[in-house]
Protein backbone atom coordinates (compact mmCIF):
# COMPACT_ATOMS: atom_id res chain seq x y z
CA UNK A 1 0.00 0.00 0.00
CA UNK A 2 1.62 3.44 -1.24
CA UNK A 3 1.19 6.22 0.76
CA UNK A 4 -1.21 8.45 -0.54
CA UNK A 5 0.20 12.21 -1.01
CA UNK A 6 -2.19 15.35 -0.74
CA UNK A 7 -1.42 17.69 -3.39
CA UNK A 8 -2.65 21.57 -3.08
CA UNK A 9 -4.33 22.83 -6.17
CA UNK A 10 -5.78 26.62 -5.89
CA UNK A 11 -8.99 26.79 -7.86
CA UNK A 12 -8.84 29.95 -8.35
CA UNK A 13 -6.30 29.23 -10.59
CA UNK A 14 -5.16 27.52 -14.50
CA UNK A 15 -3.51 24.72 -14.95
CA UNK A 16 -1.39 23.24 -18.08
CA UNK A 17 -1.33 19.76 -18.36
CA UNK A 18 2.21 19.86 -18.04
CA UNK A 19 2.01 20.84 -14.34
CA UNK A 20 2.13 25.07 -14.74
CA UNK A 21 -0.37 27.16 -12.97
CA UNK A 22 -1.66 30.56 -14.25
CA UNK A 23 -2.68 33.39 -11.92
CA UNK A 24 -4.41 35.86 -14.74
CA UNK A 25 -4.63 39.80 -13.55
CA UNK A 26 -6.05 41.11 -17.08
CA UNK A 27 -3.26 40.84 -19.55
CA UNK A 28 -0.53 39.96 -16.64
CA UNK A 29 -0.21 35.78 -16.07
CA UNK A 30 2.14 34.79 -13.44
CA UNK A 31 3.53 31.44 -13.40
CA UNK A 32 5.18 28.78 -11.56
CA UNK A 33 4.54 24.54 -11.12
CA UNK A 34 2.50 22.71 -9.16
CA UNK A 35 2.71 20.91 -5.94
CA UNK A 36 2.57 17.97 -7.84
CA UNK A 37 5.50 18.84 -10.22
CA UNK A 38 7.52 20.03 -7.36
CA UNK A 39 7.25 16.80 -4.98
CA UNK A 40 7.99 15.00 -8.54
CA UNK A 41 11.14 16.94 -8.49
CA UNK A 42 12.39 17.05 -5.47
CA UNK A 43 14.63 19.59 -3.64
CA UNK A 44 14.83 22.27 -6.22
CA UNK A 45 18.31 23.55 -6.20
CA UNK A 46 18.23 26.00 -8.86
CA UNK A 47 15.99 27.97 -11.55
CA UNK A 48 16.90 29.24 -14.95
CA UNK A 49 15.12 32.22 -15.60
CA UNK A 50 14.33 33.71 -18.88
CA UNK A 51 15.36 37.54 -20.42
CA UNK A 52 13.23 40.22 -18.95
CA UNK A 53 11.51 41.55 -22.43
CA UNK A 54 12.04 37.96 -24.46
CA UNK A 55 9.00 36.92 -26.25
CA UNK A 56 7.73 33.89 -26.63
CA UNK A 57 5.19 31.33 -27.96
CA UNK A 58 2.86 29.58 -25.87
CA UNK A 59 4.09 26.36 -25.61
CA UNK A 60 8.21 26.83 -25.65
CA UNK A 61 10.44 26.61 -23.16
CA UNK A 62 11.13 29.44 -21.04
CA UNK A 63 12.95 28.12 -17.68
CA UNK A 64 15.17 25.30 -16.42
CA UNK A 65 14.06 23.75 -12.80
CA UNK A 66 17.20 21.74 -11.26
CA UNK A 67 16.06 19.56 -8.81
CA UNK A 68 19.03 17.74 -6.94
CA UNK A 69 18.21 14.69 -9.51
CA UNK A 70 16.50 15.92 -12.35
CA UNK A 71 16.15 18.60 -14.20
CA UNK A 72 12.54 20.18 -15.24
CA UNK A 73 11.25 22.59 -17.51
CA UNK A 74 8.85 25.45 -17.93
CA UNK A 75 6.47 25.73 -20.49
CA UNK A 76 4.96 28.95 -21.22
CA UNK A 77 0.56 28.35 -20.77
CA UNK A 78 0.27 31.52 -23.44
CA UNK A 79 1.89 33.98 -25.71
CA UNK A 80 3.39 36.75 -24.33
CA UNK A 81 6.77 38.87 -23.01
CA UNK A 82 8.74 38.56 -19.93
CA UNK A 83 7.78 40.91 -17.64
CA UNK A 84 9.43 40.21 -14.42
CA UNK A 85 11.29 37.52 -13.28
CA UNK A 86 11.20 35.80 -9.46
CA UNK A 87 15.24 37.07 -8.98
CA UNK A 88 14.45 35.79 -5.10
CA UNK A 89 15.12 32.17 -6.28
CA UNK A 90 18.43 32.63 -7.04
CA UNK A 91 19.28 32.56 -3.22
CA UNK A 92 16.20 30.70 -2.04
CA UNK A 93 15.06 28.15 -5.09
CA UNK A 94 13.24 25.93 -1.99
CA UNK A 95 10.86 28.54 -2.57
CA UNK A 96 9.55 26.39 -5.12
CA UNK A 97 9.19 23.37 -2.68
CA UNK A 98 7.63 25.34 0.29
CA UNK A 99 5.65 27.93 -1.44
CA UNK A 100 4.93 26.87 -5.18
CA UNK A 101 1.71 29.09 -5.30
CA UNK A 102 3.62 32.14 -3.89
CA UNK A 103 6.91 32.93 -3.03
CA UNK A 104 8.01 29.91 -5.41
CA UNK A 105 6.60 31.98 -8.53
CA UNK A 106 8.70 31.80 -11.71
CA UNK A 107 7.69 34.32 -14.33
CA UNK A 108 5.00 37.22 -14.99
CA UNK A 109 4.23 37.60 -18.98
CA UNK A 110 2.56 40.15 -20.89
CA UNK A 111 -0.28 38.12 -22.88
CA UNK A 112 -0.02 38.82 -26.43
CA UNK A 113 -3.63 36.27 -27.23
CA UNK A 114 -5.62 36.48 -24.26
CA UNK A 115 -7.91 33.78 -26.30
CA UNK A 116 -5.67 31.44 -25.41
CA UNK A 117 -6.68 31.53 -21.92
CA UNK A 118 -9.97 29.26 -22.80
CA UNK A 119 -7.23 26.39 -23.76
CA UNK A 120 -6.27 26.75 -19.77
CA UNK A 121 -7.58 23.70 -17.70
CA UNK A 122 -9.12 24.38 -14.61
CA UNK A 123 -8.42 22.57 -11.28
CA UNK A 124 -10.68 19.98 -11.77
CA UNK A 125 -9.28 19.01 -15.28
CA UNK A 126 -6.02 19.31 -13.79
CA UNK A 127 -7.03 17.11 -10.88
CA UNK A 128 -7.83 14.24 -13.25
CA UNK A 129 -4.72 14.44 -15.17
CA UNK A 130 -2.77 14.33 -11.86
CA UNK A 131 -4.86 11.14 -10.64
CA UNK A 132 -4.35 9.28 -14.20
CA UNK A 133 -0.60 10.37 -13.30
CA UNK A 134 0.03 8.89 -9.84
CA UNK A 135 -2.20 5.46 -10.95
CA UNK B 1 3.14 -2.04 -15.24
CA UNK B 2 3.66 -2.45 -11.83
CA UNK B 3 7.66 -2.15 -11.72
CA UNK B 4 7.50 -3.26 -8.08
CA UNK B 5 6.60 -6.76 -8.87
CA UNK B 6 9.62 -6.93 -10.93
CA UNK B 7 12.08 -5.59 -7.94
CA UNK B 8 13.79 -7.92 -5.14
CA UNK B 9 12.37 -5.83 -1.44
CA UNK B 10 15.28 -5.57 1.32
CA UNK B 11 13.36 -6.59 4.87
CA UNK B 12 12.75 -3.14 5.39
CA UNK B 13 10.29 -2.35 2.20
CA UNK B 14 7.49 -2.23 3.93
CA UNK B 15 9.05 0.69 6.12
CA UNK B 16 10.33 2.29 3.67
CA UNK B 17 6.25 2.66 2.11
CA UNK B 18 4.84 3.52 5.29
CA UNK B 19 7.16 6.36 5.53
CA UNK B 20 5.92 7.50 1.96
CA UNK B 21 9.69 7.05 0.49
CA UNK B 22 9.66 7.54 -2.92
CA UNK B 23 10.90 3.80 -4.37
CA UNK B 24 13.60 3.48 -7.57
CA UNK B 25 15.29 0.80 -9.03
CA UNK B 26 18.92 0.44 -7.33
CA UNK B 27 20.42 -2.56 -8.96
CA UNK B 28 17.12 -4.23 -8.92
CA UNK B 29 16.07 -3.70 -5.63
CA UNK B 30 13.11 -1.37 -5.01
CA UNK B 31 14.74 1.39 -2.53
CA UNK B 32 14.49 4.72 -1.38
CA UNK B 33 15.58 7.30 -2.97
CA UNK B 34 14.40 9.87 -0.13
CA UNK B 35 11.30 10.44 2.47
CA UNK B 36 10.77 14.00 2.48
CA UNK B 37 14.02 15.33 0.89
CA UNK B 38 16.97 14.40 0.26
CA UNK B 39 18.48 18.03 1.40
CA UNK B 40 16.85 17.27 4.93
CA UNK B 41 18.23 13.82 5.23
CA UNK B 42 21.79 14.70 4.11
CA UNK B 43 21.43 17.76 6.39
CA UNK B 44 20.53 15.40 9.36
CA UNK B 45 23.52 13.17 8.81
CA UNK B 46 25.94 15.93 9.07
CA UNK B 47 24.00 17.05 12.04
CA UNK B 48 22.82 14.27 13.80
CA UNK B 49 22.71 11.09 13.00
CA UNK B 50 20.81 9.31 9.71
CA UNK B 51 19.75 5.46 8.63
CA UNK B 52 20.33 3.69 5.79
CA UNK B 53 19.12 0.57 4.15
CA UNK B 54 22.25 -0.66 2.43
CA UNK B 55 20.80 -4.20 2.48
CA UNK B 56 20.27 -3.88 -0.91
CA UNK B 57 24.49 -4.55 -1.01
CA UNK B 58 26.28 -7.90 -1.02
CA UNK B 59 27.95 -9.68 2.04
CA UNK B 60 30.41 -12.83 1.52
CA UNK B 61 31.77 -14.97 3.93
CA UNK B 62 35.18 -16.31 2.80
CA UNK B 63 36.81 -19.18 4.95
CA UNK B 64 39.57 -21.54 4.64
CA UNK B 65 43.39 -21.71 5.78
CA UNK B 66 44.29 -20.10 2.50
CA UNK B 67 42.40 -17.14 2.57
CA UNK B 68 44.86 -14.74 3.28
CA UNK B 69 46.77 -15.81 0.44
CA UNK B 70 43.99 -16.05 -1.78
CA UNK B 71 43.09 -12.29 -0.99
CA UNK B 72 46.52 -10.93 -1.36
CA UNK B 73 46.75 -12.43 -4.80
CA UNK B 74 42.69 -10.98 -5.83
CA UNK B 75 43.49 -7.90 -4.04
CA UNK B 76 45.67 -4.60 -4.56
CA UNK B 77 45.39 -3.46 -1.05
CA UNK B 78 48.07 -5.52 1.24
CA UNK B 79 46.63 -7.80 4.38
CA UNK B 80 49.98 -7.80 6.08
CA UNK B 81 48.11 -4.12 7.27
CA UNK B 82 45.50 -5.45 8.64
CA UNK B 83 44.80 -7.72 11.71
CA UNK B 84 42.07 -9.63 13.74
CA UNK B 85 39.22 -7.47 14.35
CA UNK B 86 39.84 -5.20 11.82
CA UNK B 87 38.76 -4.26 8.17
CA UNK B 88 39.93 -2.74 4.88
CA UNK B 89 38.96 -0.90 1.90
CA UNK B 90 40.48 -2.08 -1.20
CA UNK B 91 39.50 -2.70 -5.51
CA UNK B 92 39.85 -6.03 -7.20
CA UNK B 93 41.51 -5.75 -10.42
CA UNK B 94 41.40 -6.79 -13.89
CA UNK B 95 45.01 -7.93 -15.70
CA UNK B 96 44.67 -3.85 -17.40
CA UNK B 97 44.46 -2.49 -14.30
CA UNK B 98 40.97 -1.56 -14.34
CA UNK B 99 38.49 -2.72 -11.66
CA UNK B 100 35.92 -5.38 -11.05
CA UNK B 101 34.41 -4.01 -8.02
CA UNK B 102 35.76 -1.82 -4.87
CA UNK B 103 35.01 -2.87 -1.01
CA UNK B 104 35.78 -3.65 2.19
CA UNK B 105 36.86 -6.94 3.92
CA UNK B 106 36.85 -7.64 7.87
CA UNK B 107 38.92 -10.33 9.40
CA UNK B 108 37.41 -12.13 11.65
CA UNK B 109 40.16 -14.85 12.24
CA UNK B 110 42.72 -15.26 9.66
CA UNK B 111 40.70 -18.09 8.23
CA UNK B 112 37.47 -16.53 8.21
CA UNK B 113 36.97 -12.96 6.68
CA UNK B 114 33.76 -10.91 6.01
CA UNK B 115 33.26 -8.79 2.56
CA UNK B 116 30.69 -5.94 1.99
CA UNK B 117 30.60 -5.20 -1.99
CA UNK B 118 28.63 -2.82 -4.44
CA UNK B 119 24.95 -4.01 -5.01
CA UNK B 120 25.33 -4.13 -8.81
CA UNK B 121 28.47 -6.33 -9.02
CA UNK B 122 27.20 -9.10 -6.37
CA UNK B 123 26.96 -11.61 -8.78
CA UNK B 124 29.84 -10.85 -11.07
CA UNK B 125 31.98 -10.63 -7.47
CA UNK B 126 30.85 -14.15 -6.45
CA UNK B 127 32.04 -15.59 -9.80
CA UNK B 128 35.32 -13.41 -10.60
CA UNK B 129 36.12 -14.75 -6.68
CA UNK B 130 35.39 -18.34 -7.12
CA UNK B 131 37.19 -18.16 -10.35
CA UNK B 132 40.18 -17.72 -9.03
CA UNK B 133 40.17 -19.99 -6.16
CA UNK B 134 41.81 -22.32 -8.55
CA UNK B 135 42.81 -25.22 -5.64
CA UNK B 136 43.31 -23.02 -3.16
CA UNK B 137 41.63 -23.82 0.59
CA UNK B 138 38.66 -20.85 0.25
CA UNK B 139 35.45 -21.92 0.21
CA UNK B 140 33.00 -18.36 -0.43
CA UNK B 141 29.35 -18.47 1.11
CA UNK B 142 26.82 -15.35 -0.31
CA UNK B 143 24.94 -14.06 2.55
CA UNK B 144 23.69 -11.27 0.84
CA UNK B 145 19.92 -12.15 0.94
CA UNK B 146 20.09 -13.98 4.56
CA UNK B 147 21.35 -11.13 6.28
CA UNK B 148 20.24 -7.16 6.28
CA UNK B 149 22.31 -4.26 6.27
CA UNK B 150 22.16 -0.34 7.77
CA UNK B 151 24.37 2.01 7.95
CA UNK B 152 24.11 4.60 10.67
CA UNK B 153 26.15 8.10 10.27
CA UNK B 154 26.30 11.30 11.79
CA UNK B 155 28.30 13.26 14.44
CA UNK B 156 25.76 11.99 17.46
CA UNK B 157 25.94 8.20 15.94
CA UNK B 158 28.15 7.05 19.10
CA UNK B 159 25.80 9.01 21.81
CA UNK B 160 22.82 7.61 19.90
CA UNK B 161 24.37 4.13 19.82
CA UNK B 162 26.06 3.63 22.69
CA UNK B 163 23.25 3.00 24.87
CA UNK B 164 21.67 0.54 22.77
CA UNK B 165 25.02 -2.14 22.97
CA UNK B 166 26.22 -4.25 25.52
CA UNK B 167 29.91 -2.85 24.24
CA UNK B 168 32.03 0.44 24.46
CA UNK B 169 31.86 1.72 20.89
CA UNK B 170 35.02 4.18 21.90
CA UNK B 171 37.07 1.05 21.93
CA UNK B 172 36.28 0.67 18.26
CA UNK B 173 39.08 2.47 16.19
CA UNK B 174 38.03 3.58 12.46
CA UNK B 175 37.95 0.52 10.35
CA UNK B 176 37.92 -1.81 13.14
CA UNK B 177 34.96 -4.15 14.10
CA UNK B 178 33.21 -6.32 16.73
CA UNK B 179 30.42 -8.32 17.19
CA UNK B 180 28.20 -7.64 19.93
CA UNK B 181 24.55 -7.41 20.90
CA UNK B 182 21.48 -4.56 19.86
CA UNK B 183 18.92 -4.43 22.33
CA UNK B 184 19.64 -8.01 22.73
CA UNK B 185 20.39 -9.06 19.26
CA UNK B 186 23.23 -10.13 17.25
CA UNK B 187 24.47 -7.79 15.35
CA UNK B 188 28.02 -6.94 13.49
CA UNK B 189 28.91 -3.71 13.78
CA UNK B 190 31.98 -1.40 12.20
CA UNK B 191 33.08 2.01 12.35
CA UNK B 192 32.99 2.38 8.62
CA UNK B 193 31.04 4.42 6.47
CA UNK B 194 30.52 6.44 2.91
CA UNK B 195 29.56 9.35 3.96
CA UNK B 196 32.54 11.86 5.54
CA UNK B 197 31.07 11.73 9.31
CA UNK B 198 31.40 9.29 12.08
CA UNK B 199 29.46 6.12 12.03
CA UNK B 200 28.60 2.65 11.81
CA UNK B 201 28.06 0.30 9.14
CA UNK B 202 25.97 -2.80 10.72
CA UNK B 203 25.09 -6.69 10.06
CA UNK B 204 22.25 -9.13 11.31
CA UNK B 205 20.11 -11.72 10.51
CA UNK B 206 16.53 -10.48 8.63
CA UNK B 207 14.87 -11.97 11.40
CA UNK B 208 16.19 -8.94 13.57
CA UNK B 209 15.70 -5.83 10.91
CA UNK B 210 12.31 -4.42 11.92
CA UNK B 211 13.24 -4.20 15.26
CA UNK B 212 16.48 -3.21 14.74
CA UNK B 213 15.20 -0.18 12.96
CA UNK B 214 12.56 0.43 15.37
CA UNK B 215 15.97 0.85 18.24
CA UNK B 216 17.73 3.15 16.15
CA UNK B 217 14.37 5.12 15.36
CA UNK B 218 13.69 5.89 19.00
CA UNK B 219 17.28 6.60 19.89
CA UNK B 220 17.19 9.87 17.79
CA UNK B 221 18.44 8.83 14.24
CA UNK B 222 16.23 9.57 11.04
CA UNK B 223 16.04 7.75 7.70
CA UNK B 224 17.92 8.94 4.78
CA UNK B 225 17.59 7.65 1.28
CA UNK B 226 19.88 6.71 -1.27
CA UNK B 227 19.71 10.43 -2.76
CA UNK B 228 21.26 11.66 0.36
CA UNK B 229 23.84 9.07 0.14
CA UNK B 230 24.65 10.16 -2.85
CA UNK B 231 25.37 13.68 -2.38
CA UNK B 232 26.81 12.92 1.34
CA UNK B 233 29.73 10.73 -0.17
CA UNK B 234 30.05 12.85 -3.40
CA UNK B 235 30.79 15.85 -0.62
CA UNK B 236 33.36 13.17 0.91
CA UNK B 237 34.68 12.94 -2.46
CA UNK B 238 34.28 8.53 -1.98
CA UNK B 239 34.68 6.82 -5.13
CA UNK B 240 31.47 5.08 -6.63
CA UNK B 241 31.31 2.12 -8.85
CA UNK B 242 30.25 2.76 -12.27
CA UNK B 243 31.73 6.38 -11.73
CA UNK B 244 35.07 7.24 -10.44
CA UNK B 245 35.82 3.94 -11.24
CA UNK B 246 34.84 0.88 -13.56
CA UNK B 247 36.13 -1.54 -16.39
CA UNK B 248 37.93 1.54 -17.82
CA UNK B 249 39.52 3.16 -15.20
CA UNK B 250 41.83 1.89 -12.93
CA UNK B 251 42.49 3.15 -9.36
CA UNK B 252 45.48 5.01 -10.08
CA UNK B 253 43.54 7.24 -12.04
CA UNK B 254 40.87 7.51 -9.41
CA UNK B 255 43.01 8.89 -7.04
CA UNK B 256 43.59 5.78 -5.25
CA UNK B 257 47.08 5.30 -6.31
CA UNK B 258 47.01 4.81 -2.23
CA UNK B 259 45.64 1.75 -2.17
CA UNK B 260 47.79 0.05 -5.25
CA UNK B 261 50.64 -1.25 -2.62
CA UNK B 262 54.40 -3.04 -3.82
CA UNK B 263 53.33 -6.67 -1.77
CA UNK B 264 57.01 -7.67 -2.67
CA UNK B 265 57.19 -11.17 -3.41
CA UNK B 266 53.87 -10.97 -3.84
CA UNK B 267 51.91 -11.21 -7.20
CA UNK B 268 47.96 -9.97 -7.65
CA UNK B 269 46.20 -9.64 -10.43
CA UNK B 270 46.54 -5.65 -12.11
CA UNK B 271 49.95 -5.76 -10.44
CA UNK B 272 52.40 -4.71 -12.78
CA UNK B 273 50.03 -2.30 -14.72
CA UNK B 274 49.24 -0.78 -11.25
CA UNK B 275 52.77 -0.31 -10.01
CA UNK B 276 54.00 1.03 -13.22
CA UNK B 277 50.79 4.09 -12.93
CA UNK B 278 51.97 5.26 -9.76
CA UNK B 279 55.94 5.54 -10.59
CA UNK B 280 55.07 6.73 -14.55
CA UNK B 281 51.47 8.61 -13.88
CA UNK B 282 48.57 8.50 -16.07
CA UNK B 283 47.25 10.12 -18.96
CA UNK B 284 43.80 11.21 -16.97
CA UNK B 285 43.12 11.51 -13.73
CA UNK B 286 40.12 12.66 -11.38
CA UNK B 287 39.66 15.80 -10.22
CA UNK B 288 37.27 18.00 -7.82
CA UNK B 289 35.14 20.69 -10.11
CA UNK B 290 33.18 23.66 -9.27
CA UNK B 291 31.30 25.88 -11.45
CA UNK B 292 31.67 29.99 -12.22
CA UNK B 293 28.46 30.75 -14.09
CA UNK B 294 25.25 29.06 -12.20
CA UNK B 295 24.21 25.91 -12.63
CA UNK B 296 24.21 22.85 -11.67
CA UNK B 297 27.21 19.98 -12.83
CA UNK B 298 25.78 16.38 -13.61
CA UNK B 299 27.19 12.96 -14.75
CA UNK B 300 28.13 12.64 -18.06
CA UNK B 301 28.46 16.41 -19.33
CA UNK B 302 31.81 17.05 -21.18
CA UNK B 303 34.68 18.55 -19.90
CA UNK B 304 35.95 21.25 -22.64
CA UNK B 305 39.32 23.56 -22.12
CA UNK B 306 40.06 25.95 -25.61
CA UNK B 307 37.14 24.00 -27.51
CA UNK B 308 38.47 20.78 -27.25
CA UNK B 309 36.37 18.08 -25.02
CA UNK B 310 39.42 17.44 -22.49
CA UNK B 311 37.24 14.64 -20.28
CA UNK B 312 33.87 14.58 -18.43
CA UNK B 313 32.20 14.81 -15.53
CA UNK B 314 32.06 11.13 -13.63
CA UNK B 315 29.53 13.11 -11.08
CA UNK B 316 27.74 15.89 -10.16
CA UNK B 317 25.65 17.20 -8.18
CA UNK B 318 24.73 19.48 -5.44
CA UNK B 319 26.43 19.98 -2.09
CA UNK B 320 23.91 21.50 0.91
CA UNK B 321 26.97 21.97 3.18
CA UNK B 322 28.59 23.78 0.61
CA UNK B 323 25.53 25.16 -1.15
CA UNK B 324 27.10 24.74 -4.63
CA UNK B 325 27.32 22.60 -7.42
CA UNK B 326 30.36 19.70 -6.72
CA UNK B 327 31.21 17.64 -9.09
CA UNK B 328 34.45 14.86 -10.33
CA UNK B 329 35.39 14.49 -13.55
CA UNK B 330 38.01 12.29 -15.56
CA UNK B 331 40.28 14.41 -17.20
CA UNK B 332 43.77 14.76 -19.12
CA UNK B 333 46.38 15.32 -16.48
CA UNK B 334 47.78 18.31 -17.98
CA UNK B 335 44.96 20.04 -17.37
CA UNK B 336 44.68 18.51 -13.21
CA UNK B 337 46.41 21.94 -11.31
CA UNK B 338 43.88 23.35 -8.76
CA UNK B 339 42.81 26.63 -10.40
CA UNK B 340 42.64 25.46 -14.17
CA UNK B 341 40.09 27.19 -15.58
CA UNK B 342 37.85 24.42 -17.69
CA UNK B 343 34.27 24.72 -19.34
CA UNK B 344 31.48 22.19 -18.74
CA UNK B 345 28.72 21.78 -21.53
CA UNK B 346 25.51 21.90 -19.19
CA UNK B 347 22.90 20.95 -22.17
CA UNK B 348 23.52 23.22 -24.71
CA UNK B 349 25.59 25.87 -23.34
CA UNK B 350 29.22 25.96 -22.34
CA UNK B 351 29.27 27.06 -18.26
CA UNK B 352 32.43 28.46 -16.82
CA UNK B 353 34.19 26.32 -14.26
CA UNK B 354 37.33 25.74 -12.67
CA UNK B 355 39.28 22.20 -11.23
CA UNK B 356 39.49 22.71 -7.23
CA UNK B 357 41.15 20.47 -4.97
CA UNK B 358 39.13 17.80 -3.28
CA UNK B 359 37.74 16.10 -0.62
CA UNK B 360 35.28 18.72 -0.98
CA UNK B 361 34.11 17.70 3.26
CA UNK B 362 35.12 15.44 5.69
CA UNK B 363 34.25 15.29 9.74
CA UNK B 364 35.54 11.65 10.58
Amino acid sequence: MVNIIEHEFPSELKYLQTHEWVRIQDNIATVGITDFAQHQLGDIVYVELPEIGMAFDKGSNVAEIESVKAVGELIMPLSGKILEVNTDLADNPESVNSSPYGSGWMVKIELSNKNEINELLSVEAYQEIVEAEKA
Amino acid sequence: MDLIIDLKKTPFYDIHLKLGAKMVDFAGFSMPVQYESIIKEHEAVRSKAGIFDVSHMGEFLLEGSDVIDFLQYIMINDLKLLEQSKGQYSCMCYENGTVVDDLVYYEEANDRFRMIVNAGNIEKDFQWLNEHIRGKDVKITNLSSKRSRLAFQGPKSDEYLQPLVDIDLSVINRFYFAHCKLGGMPIFIARTGYTGERGFEISFDNEYAVKIWSELIKAGASPAGLGARDSLRLEATYSLYGHEINDSITPVEAGLFWLVKPKEGVDYIGKNVLLKQKTEGTDRIIVGLNLKDRGIIRDGFKIIKNGNEIGYVTSGGYSPTLKKTIGLGLIKKQFKEEGTEIEIEVRNKLLKGVVVSTPFYRNV
